[in-house]
């Protein structure tokens, strides 16, 4: 009997489930045993953030929130990659579904039950149209989606610090920096996790559910794979291209609505909070899967609040930073070595 | 085969003289697969051993050992006397084992002179673009190798390539010369090009294994032979002492009746009168705007299998793309079954029943990432049962793509996995018999044998011939003449985007077909735009 380590095509998903749990809690170990050698207590600060998070229903309602945007920049993410595009550009979208939605609320006059769904078209076209020309260049004249959609992020992030601190600034004045409160609220659904959060979970199915099911999915999924199986097959690849780089934005542009609507409830500079660059993640995490989005979002949501309860507790926003990074770290070591296995072979004759 | 090519190995080696190269017991374990198992090899200076097998015979893994990209299991590797092991390519290099790998390793971008120097700690840390080139020529002529120093890679023909990659591996002063499938990508010239450059490194004492599925070439260049089969060796045989039909016989383990396939069983659909498929004047050009196509007139009949020959790269390509409406044709008219097709696209040509076998499975004929379902079922997924309406079932898409693997004889573990997993010649076989499912009209196959072993390409051979039969007619698009005068009924030949000329199986004579290959007009021409 000789024993050797082989690389398989493929990883079983049990392998890869536990390659994901023993990667998260090694890196935690590891954040643990530096954390010891600046004279923390990492075991106490174990337990203030599964205390602070788990321990009421108010941590959970912070999780909650902090889920909701990152479903919807993973999902984007997630979904462009269906096609064979990198949609690096979840944050500007972010910020211009953001923008369009606080523009609706603030200068169209109308009752919430109205104005609610105006404003979620205008975040969802207005997260599309700030993709719409990276879309175009790619589509017709094959320039790189990742470097103009990174790009625009900039523009939109300008942008919006711009109004929030000029032209709509809020004339009441109590706040500097930010526009006037929204007149119009999403309203709560637990606590003070507002609806958009089991829209997003409902959004999310949806696509899912287009993606496998229906043939206009199953041309996405050849066409993002091969172009020129598309090609061979006669399928329409430029038009899916577009179609779905549209509404990887369109799903960004409705996190930033929410962000705005049922969280902060005033448009203002930083108001993504990094959401589409995390969503990036968030997709990786997920493997592509546009329910793996999910749990994704969910990791990254628990991570997001145990860094802000580790800032509480003294910790600097770097620390926390590498945390997250050493949790990605590990994952994507773990992911690669699932696809090894021990194998048992006869014994060689020499 | 002259009696020269087979002497040589026995041509003045001192007794005793180690051989060059020396595997004994060598093992390879892949999980669920013995890809090699107790092979031992022996390779004589100024000899030209071939490798002989079918896909997955364990060709390539023993090579691959040889040269250090894997390590064996179990034995030894003897080079020169001197037991060695190889952690890397580098090292096996160091020790004068290179190898031309059938994928060539060059920066198209970059000059010949660049691609030779690149890489390699004897290139002068400053040197200008003349010297380098003065270099490589020095080079070249040194090994009697012709390559255009100051040429670019990406603008040379493949058998440009493949010399440039020779020279490469030379330049490193190896002994051993390792060639996979050299002449796959080559024309007939080329290849006798390459022949002669082989046989004039072993008289210096080198040696080169040869691997191949071709018997024919393989007969004609080595000097020994050794059949691998299922991991294992079977045997080493002088190549004075083997014939083709012997070879065959080694290789897959049984007999192989690779001959007249024309002939017509009492059942078989008679050739129709009217073309199935009609081309009057179709011109096309390639993406860079040049007209690849030039007034191509053809007529296919259903239940004929009509052969176009020629050496690749003379427009067969775009041919078979403006078959199937992946390629507008810039002008002329195409007619399928009576309708006019001049301006359709693929999915058109697809629903009509024109079946399509692409020249590179690979690059379009598959998605290798996606699942072997997803692939089964790309030519029939929008109707039903696989899709209702705009809905796509996965189950009956599973269905589907089970009832196709089970047509092809292709055992799959499991139909989530991708594609790219599975063999070639496996790959190739669900394609052919996922086209065949749409083919009633026309099936247009590119190069259907490439890369494939001698019982994968009698399988191709037969389903090209079941489908005749059914009175489809199939347009087989071939460089091996041999295939094209076992199985068509007629032979086109193309030259520089133009049909030569057509000629009957029946009355042809290879001479002639060589020559229209060659850019001559064959006396059928006439014959053939009479039929027009």
């Amino acid at each position: 009997m000789s024993v050797r380590v082989q690389r398989f095509p493929s990883a079983p998903p049990s392998a890869a489930l536990a390659a994901r749990v023993v990667a998260i809690v090694l890196a935690l170990l590891v954040a643990g045993i530096i954390l010891a050698g600046t004279g923390a207590s990492p075991l106490k600060l174990a337990g203030q953030v599964i205390k602070a998070t788990f321990g009421s229903s108010f941590g959970l309602e912070d999780v909650g929130l902090l889920v909701t945007p990152l479903i919807l920049t993973g999902l984007s993410v997630a979904v462009a990659q269906r096609i064979g595009a990198w949609n690096i550009g979840g944050e500007g979208q972010f910020y211009a579904g953001a923008f369009a939605a606080t523009g609706v609320a603030l200068f169209i006059p109308g009752p919430s039950i109205v104005m609610l769904p105006l404003m979620f078209v205008a975040g969802a076209i207005g997260g599309a149209l700030w993709i719409l020309i990276p879309t175009l260049a790619r589509a017709y004249a094959d320039v790189n989606e990742l470097i103009t959609t990174l790009l625009l992020n900039f523009v939109a992030t300008l942008l919006v610090y711009w109004v929030a601190t000029g032209p709509w600034l809020d004339p009441g004045g109590q706040a500097l920096a930010t526009t006037a409160r929204l007149p119009h609220d999403i309203p709560e659904f637990w606590g003070i996790v507002h609806w958009g959060f089991p829209l997003a979970v409902v959004i999310t199915i949806l696509v899912a559910a287009v993606l496998a099911f229906t043939r206009w999915g199953y041309e996405v999924r050849i066409a993002g794979s091969n172009p020129q199986a598309a090609k061979y097959a006669g399928m329409p690849f430029r038009r899916h291209l577009i179609l779905v780089m549209l509404l990887s934005g369109a799903i960004a542009g409705i996190a930033g609505m929410f962000e705005v609507a049922g969280t902060v409830h005033r448009l203002q500079g930083g108001i993504s909070n990094n959401f589409g660059y995390l969503g990036i993640m968030v997709a990786v995490l997920a493997r592509g899967s546009a329910l793996g989005v999910l749990a994704g979002a969910a990791l990254m949501g628990i991570i997001l609040n145990s860094g802000i309860i580790l800032q509480t507790q003294g910790l600097n926003v770097s620390t926390v930073l590498a945390i997250t990074g050493l949790i990605l770290f590990f994952t994507a070591i773990g992911d690669e070595l699932a696809h090894y296995r021990i194998i048992r072979t006869e014994p060689a004759k020499a | 085969m002259t009696a020269s090519a087979a002497t040589p190995a026995t041509m003045e080696i001192a007794p005793g003289t180690p051989p060059l190269v020396l595997l004994k017991g060598i093992c390879k374990y892949f999980p669920g697969v013995i890809a090699n198992k107790d092979v031992d090899l022996d390779v004589m200076p100024g000899e030209i051993h071939a490798l002989l097998g079918e896909n997955g015979a364990g060709k390539s893994t023993l090579m691959n050992i040889l040269t250090g990209i894997y390590q064996p299991d179990a034995g030894e590797i003897i080079i020169d006397g001197y037991a060695r092991t190889f952690a890397s390519p580098v090292e096996a290099i160091a020790s004068g084992i290179g190898m031309v790998h059938q994928h060539f390793k060059l920066v198209k971008a970059f000059t010949v002179a660049e691609n030779i120097h690149l890489g390699w700690d004897e290139t002068p840390k400053r040197i200008s673009a003349q010297a380098l080139e003065a270099r490589t020529a020095d080079l070249a002529k040194a090994l009697n190798l012709a390559v255009r120093p100051q040429a670019r890679v990406g603008d040379l023909s493949t058998g440009e390539q493949q010399r440039v990659e020779i020279l490469r591996v030379l330049t490193r002063n190896a002994r051993v010369l390792i060639l996979d499938e050299p002449t796959a990508v080559l024309t007939p010239a080329e290849a006798h090009e390459l022949f002669k450059a082989l046989k004039e490194f072993v008289s210096r004492g080198n040696a080169v294994i040869f691997i191949s599925h071709k018997l024919d070439e393989v007969l004609e260049i080595s000097d020994r032979i050794t059949v691998l089969r299922g991991g294992r060796k079977v045997t080493t045989e002088l190549t004075k002492d083997c014939s083709q039909k012997m070879l065959a016989r080694l290789m897959v383990g049984h007999d192989i009746v690779l001959s007249n396939l024309r002939a017509r069983g009492p059942n078989a659909a008679p050739v129709s009168t009217a073309p199935v498929m009609r081309l009057r004047s179709v011109s096309a050009r390639n993406g860079d705007g040049n007209t690849v196509l030039k007034g191509i007139s053809l007529d296919i009949h259903a239940g004929e299998i009509l052969g176009i020959a020629g050496v690749a790269g003379n427009g067969q390509k775009e041919l078979s793309q403006v078959l199937t409406g992946m390629r507008p044709a810039a002008s002329g008219e195409i007619v399928v079954g009576g309708k006019d097709f001049s301006g359709a696209g693929a999915a058109e040509f697809a629903a009509f029943g024109v079946g399509h076998i692409p020249e590179d499975r690979l690059y379009s004929g598959l998605a290798p990432a996606l699942s072997v379902t997803d692939n089964a079922v790309i030519r029939e997924y929008m109707k039903p049962p696989v899709s209702a309406g705009r809905f796509f079932r996965p189950r009956a898409a599973i269905g589907l793509a089970r009832q196709i693997a089970e047509a092809a004889s292709v055992m799959v573990p499991d139909f989530g996995m991708p594609v790219r997993n599975l063999s070639g010649g496996n790959q190739q076989r669900l394609v052919a018999r996922r086209e065949m499912r749409i083919a009633d009209k026309v099936l247009i196959a590119a190069y259907p044998s490439r890369g494939l072993d001698v019982g994968a390409i009698n399988t191709m051979m037969r389903y090209f011939v079941e489908l005749r039969d059914l009175g489809v007619g199939v347009i087989l698009i071939s460089e091996e003449l041999e295939e094209l005068l076992n199985l068509s009924d007629r032979i086109a030949v193309m030259f520089h985007g133009e049909i030569m000329g057509i000629a009957e199986t029946g009355s042809a004579s290879i001479e002639d077909i060589g020559l229209m290959m060659g850019g001559q007009r064959g006396g059928f021409a006439a014959a053939s735009t009479a039929e027009a």
